[in-house]
């Protein structure tokens, strides 16, 4: 079957498996940002926005995003033009292995596009479903919180 | 994903079309909303997903003090609800901000929480405590109390109906909820909603329910008919924590023993009734 979403702002019309996931998809279309983790919409490592809202394209089937607009991370910055939330992982070294990166960054760009000047609990709370192995989680909590500060001081987009 | 074999994809237009799809599948398919509990299930049966989310059931109608949602809702259109602020003064966002993370509360859907009815899940024992109705269509137009449709075999019902509706009523009194949790990601070890009315100082009525025991949520109703005509004081919560320790059934599974459950129970449940009295001095 075919069908018609919108990604990254660029318009798709991909054919599709009837029971195809989302990250099945997204990663056909060479979105590698997009990880595949446990498969069970556990790890967060998958996360992707759909509508603004933070999803785990695992458990979302391709289907499902008929007509809907779809962000990844390369939807939002570019390794020479990085987006801020990027630029602050970077900054706060909450990057390493960077396998659960993006999906940190999503689920931290839909908090921040609610909420601007959250509290280390609410970042904390928003992460809660993303998993890291590497980090310890700090230098994240850092990094959304330094985002949240620059998207306040209008370096944001 | 776990879930194979699908061979074909459906976006029905109207309750009527979605009806008329899963007939044709003669079970072979199933209704999807979110999608959360229905891509990670095993099931290999599945030949054809019929999409119900363009069908016109995401809504939060306050009516009066009570409130009608939508079963395509999903928890976090429910959350930002004005009606889930303003029933029972945020009792339902007390809960719904305890259900999993923000992703999957923006993909779940509360007409899916009622269906998949996981016995460790939150939402029905909040149901269940609020005494939520459900209304569904298949060959007609029915309705039951949640409680009551927890005692049937409810899933069998809903392979050949469409969940429509869950009203909650309205309540001269408040509550309260709490589950414990190994962490905030991790499900419910054990849970309680409950909720009070207060008259000149004493209980007029009472609503207990635990879930999680490893069962699906359920009411306590001796311990309801004790606590009415009760003043909500100390005394009355040391005498819930004996009663609940001496008679809650419990069971064990990986997550916890009964002896854990049996001897947490008292405590947790005399805790949230406390909560609930506190919220209407």
């Amino acid at each position: 079957m075919k069908i018609y979403f919108e990604l990254n702002g660029v318009p798709q019309y991909p054919e599709i498996e009837p029971g195809e996931s989302l990250l099945s998809l997204l990663r056909r279309l060479g979105m590698k940002s997009v990880k595949s983790g446990c498969e069970t919409g556990d790890c967060g490592a998958c996360t992707v926005l759909v509508d603004g809202r933070a999803v785990r394209s695992c458990i979302t089937f391709a289907a499902q995003v008929r007509g809907k607009k779809v962000t990844t991370v390369e939807g939002l910055g570019s390794v020479d033009d990085p987006h801020p939330l990027q630029e602050a992982f970077l900054e706060t070294g909450a990057v390493q292995c960077g396998f659960c990166t993006p999906g940190m960054i999503l689920v931290a760009y839909e908090l921040l596009s609610k909420n601007d000047n959250p509290t280390p609990e609410e970042v904390r709370e928003a992460i809660s479903g993303n998993l890291c192995r590497c980090t310890g989680y700090v230098k994240i909590v850092d990094a959304i919180l330094l985002a949240a500060k620059w998207k306040r001081e209008g370096r944001w987009r | 994903m776990r879930l194979k074999g699908i061979k074909r994809f459906h976006y029905a237009r109207d309750v009527e079309e979605a009806l008329s799809l899963l007939s044709a599948y003669q079970g072979r398919g199933a209704l999807l909303a979110g999608g959360v509990d229905l891509a990670r299930s095993a099931r290999g049966d599945l030949e054809g997903l019929i999409d119900i989310t363009g069908i016109g059931l995401s809504y939060v109608r306050e009516d009066g003090g009570a409130l009608r949602i939508g079963a395509t809702t999903t928890l976090t259109e429910l959350l930002e609800s004005k009606g889930a602020r303003d029933y029972l003064a945020g009792f339902l966002r007390e809960v719904l901000r305890q259900v999993a993370v923000t992703p999957l509360r923006n993909q779940a859907t509360i007409g899916g929480a009622v269906v998949s009815a996981h016995p460790w899940a939150d939402i029905p024992t909040a149901l269940v405590a609020l005494g939520a109705e459900v209304r569904w269509v298949g060959e007609r137009e029915e309705r039951a109390p949640v409680e009551e449709l927890y005692h049937q075999r409810f899933r069998a019902i809903f392979r050949d109906a469409v969940l429509t509706e869950i009203r909650l009523p309205a309540w001269e009194g408040a509550f309260a909820f709490e589950k414990l949790v190994r962490s905030a990601y991790d499900i419910a070890l054990l849970n309680c909603a409950c909720g009070l009315g207060i008259e000149d100082g004493k209980i007029a009525w009472a609503r207990v329910a635990v879930g999680a025991t490893p069962h699906r949520g359920r009411r306590l109703t001796w311990l309801e008919e004790g606590l009415v005509g009760e003043a909500p004081r100390e005394e009355l919560w040391s005498w819930v924590r004996g009663e609940v320790e001496a008679k809650v059934e419990v069971g064990t599974d990986r997550r916890a023993s009964a002896d854990w459950r049996r001897k947490v129970a008292g405590a947790l449940i005399a805790r949230t009734l406390a909560r609930a009295a506190e919220r209407q001095s």
